[in-house]
This record gives C-alpha cells, structure tokens and sequence, in this order.
C-alpha cells in the first residue's frame, strides 16, 4: 500500500511539473519534424515524460496554433481517415529558442537547491 | 462506453460549448483518430465527452463574440425607478435603457431589488416613482411558478400563444423547437410533475413563444444542469442576434464579459448601469 501510494504521488508531481512545460516539450518535437497528436504523445512517452493522455494534449496543440506557434494540415493516412499535421512556425521556433535557456536557468537553480543536501 | 457514443456525445458537447461546427468537426475527427491509433477507452484518454468539450473551448477562447455593428431602437428605458416596501428602499433611482440587439444582466446581491426591478420593467409590480417605457411585446419568465399545475406543456404553449396571437398549432410547433434548443422533449405530464429544471425549461420556452420583441428573465436557468445552462445562454445569444432586447436578472458573473449592459444593484439600491 505504501509504495502504492508513493508511486502516486511521484506521478501526481511528475504530470505537475509537465503541466508547465508541455507545450514547450511538443514544440521541441515538432522543431525535429511535423508530426501528429499520437504520434507526438507516444514520444513524449518515449522521452521519460510518461504517458500523456489525449484530453491534456489536444488542448495544448489547440492553444498552441491559436497562438499561431504551430500551423496544421490534413493528410491522408495510409488507409485510415486523414489526419491532423502540426507543423512549427517561425514564431514558434523564436518561443522555444527563447524559452530554451529560460528553462535551463530555473531547472538549474531548482537542481542547486534541492541537489545541495544530498551532496553533503 | 463504446467510440461512437462517446465521439456523438463529444459532438453535442462542443455545440453546447459554442465551439463552432468546423472546428468541433476537426476536433472529433482527431479524437477519432487517437482513440483508433493507441487502442484507448475514451473515457481514459480524453475523459468524459463535456469536459474534454471544456477544455477545448477553453483552449480556443470560447466561442466569438459578434460584432456589435449598430445596435437598434430603445426597446426598454427604465429612469429612476424607486420602490419601498414598508419603511425599506429597495430601489432609489435606478436607471436602465436596453435597445434591440442588446442584453442587459441585473446583478446584486440577494435583496438588492432585481427580481423586483424586473417586475416593475414587465409591469407586474408598481414602482413609487419614476416609469418604465417598453416598445413591443414582451416576453418575461419568473424565478419559480408561473406555470399552471394540471396543464400539459403542449396546453401551455396553446394558452400563452393565444394571448400573442399565435395559432394552436403553430405553437405547439414552436414551443417544441424551443424546448429542443434546451435539450428538452416535452412529454404528456402536468406541469405539477415536472421537475423544478425542466418547469424552468417551460418558463423559458414560454417567455420566448411568439418571438417577443423584449425578453425579461428572472434566474430562469435554476435546477438546469450545465449543459442546459449553456444552452440558456446560447438561446440568449440568439435572440440578441435576432435583434431582441434581453434583460437577465442573475447572480453568476462568468457571463458578464459577454453581455451589453451591467445593471449592479449591490451598491445600496441605485443602480449604475455600466
């Protein structure tokens, strides 16, 4: 029951501190290439960032061609129904260079603190 | 619950929402795909069909506001009313003009006066001073009541349409396309059986029967579910757009970035209509 509910918690504070970088997280995958919602969700997955349920991830990709950082287009999938493209645009590059050494800062200064007392 | 339920609920959800129906089309077609692609019940990877709809039309801003190009002639101006009862003033000098294509939300604490405001605008209650001008028919739906006990919804609508000059028939047409707006099949029960939401349901649709040129709704939405809620506030949006003046006396603020004219009656009883 104890590790249970440890694991929880470790997902609960994982899924947290995603919740604040994932549209840079699917903005980085999409300077590799364009890519669609699954396929970006399975890499995340792959990344170490756990899985990413389609209801979180979706709204994302919708805020993030509201904003004009991504643009979109359908293509016909081998043998099923078209899907939803996403593609970076430039002003999505200029967000994710920007925020890029931002994050490295704060993750940084956040390793710093909480890595200082298991170092002693 | 099985893919097409859950995507045809999902459908209903995002009108509900205001997503507009091009994009809800991409939206479910790309559900549709990522339930098909990863194998997934859709109650886990996107929740149940009206939050994910939340969360959509959040992410797009909810849904656009029309551009208010001209608005039209004064249906409603109410100039400094004043009511007391007994030794308590209710109302002092409490303005409030409403032109076609307008809505106008009454908010204010309970006791600040709304319910009695409108009562005064619908000419249900006297007011101690001031007076109140209405230009066309009006249509007003109360709090609670309102409706009688032993009728059928069907005999309501024959009733309150013959009072507007509506034909039998062509009312009952109308008040069933109404209560379809607000996801509601009137049925052969008395009102008296009705739950207290959908006895609302019926006010509204009433209050709206033979298409009045001036809306007056008291808190109707009470005992609605969320999605009936909504809904109430599409239908509102329509009638602005269809040029009606609306007046909605309410004490939930979340819509007040969306209406024309805020009529505050919290601060001691004079209105200021911003």
């Amino acid at each position: 029951m104890a590790v249970l509910a440890c694991s929880t918690v470790d997902q609960d504070r994982r899924a947290q501190w995603l919740r604040g970088v994932l549209d840079l997280c699917v903005l980085g995958l999409l300077a590799r290439g364009d890519s669609y919602g699954y396929e970006l969700a399975q890499s995340l997955q792959s990344a170490g960032l756990g899985t990413i349920q389609g209801g979180t991830l979706y709204p994302v990709l919708l805020r993030l061609q509201r904003s004009g950082l991504v643009t979109v287009y359908w293509r016909e999938g081998g043998g099923g129904p078209a899907r939803k493209y996403y593609t970076i645009s430039a002003a999505g590059l200029a967000v994710l260079g920007e925020a890029a050494g931002q994050w490295a800062a704060f993750a940084g200064g956040v390793g710093a603190i909480i890595q200082e007392r298991t170092a002693r | 619950m099985r893919h097409e339920i859950w995507l045809a609920a999902l459908t209903d959800e995002l009108r509900r929402h205001g997503v507009g129906p091009d994009l809800a089309a991409h939206v479910v077609a790309e559900a549709a795909g990522h339930l098909r692609d990863s194998g997934e019940p859709p109650l886990r990877a996107f929740g149940p069909p009206s939050a994910y709809a939340a969360a959509v039309a959040d992410s797009v801003g909810g849904p656009a506001l029309s551009t208010r190009s001209s608005v039209g002639p004064v249906r409603l101006r109410a100039v400094d009313i004043s009511k007391r009862y007994g030794r308590r003033t209710v109302l002092s000098g409490v303005s409030l003009t409403v032109h076609a294509g307008q809505v106008a939300a009454v908010v204010g604490a309970n006791g600040s006066g709304k319910s009695t405001f409108l009562r005064i605008c619908a000419g249900l209650v006297g007011a101690d001073g001031g007076h109140v001008e209405l230009h066309g028919t009006v249509g007003y739906c109360p709090q609670a009541g309102g409706t009688a006990d032993f009728l059928l919804a069907e005999e309501h609508f024959a009733l309150i349409g013959a009072g507007r000059g509506v034909p039998r028939s062509a009312a009952a047409r109308e008040g069933a396309r109404r209560a379809a707006a607000l996801d509601w099949v009137p049925g052969d029960a008395q009102a008296r059986h009705l739950s207290g939401g959908t006895r609302q349901k019926l006010n509204l649709v009433l209050a709206g029967l033979g298409d009045p040129e001036v809306l007056l709704l008291d808190e109707p939405y009470q005992g609605f579910d969320r999605g009936t809620y909504l809904d109430f506030w599409h239908e509102v949006w329509r009638w602005r757009d269809a040029g009606r003046a609306v007046v909605v006396v309410t004490h939930l603020l979340n819509q007040l970035d969306r209406v024309d004219i805020v009529l505050d009656l919290s601060a001691g009883g004079a209105g200021v209509a911003a």
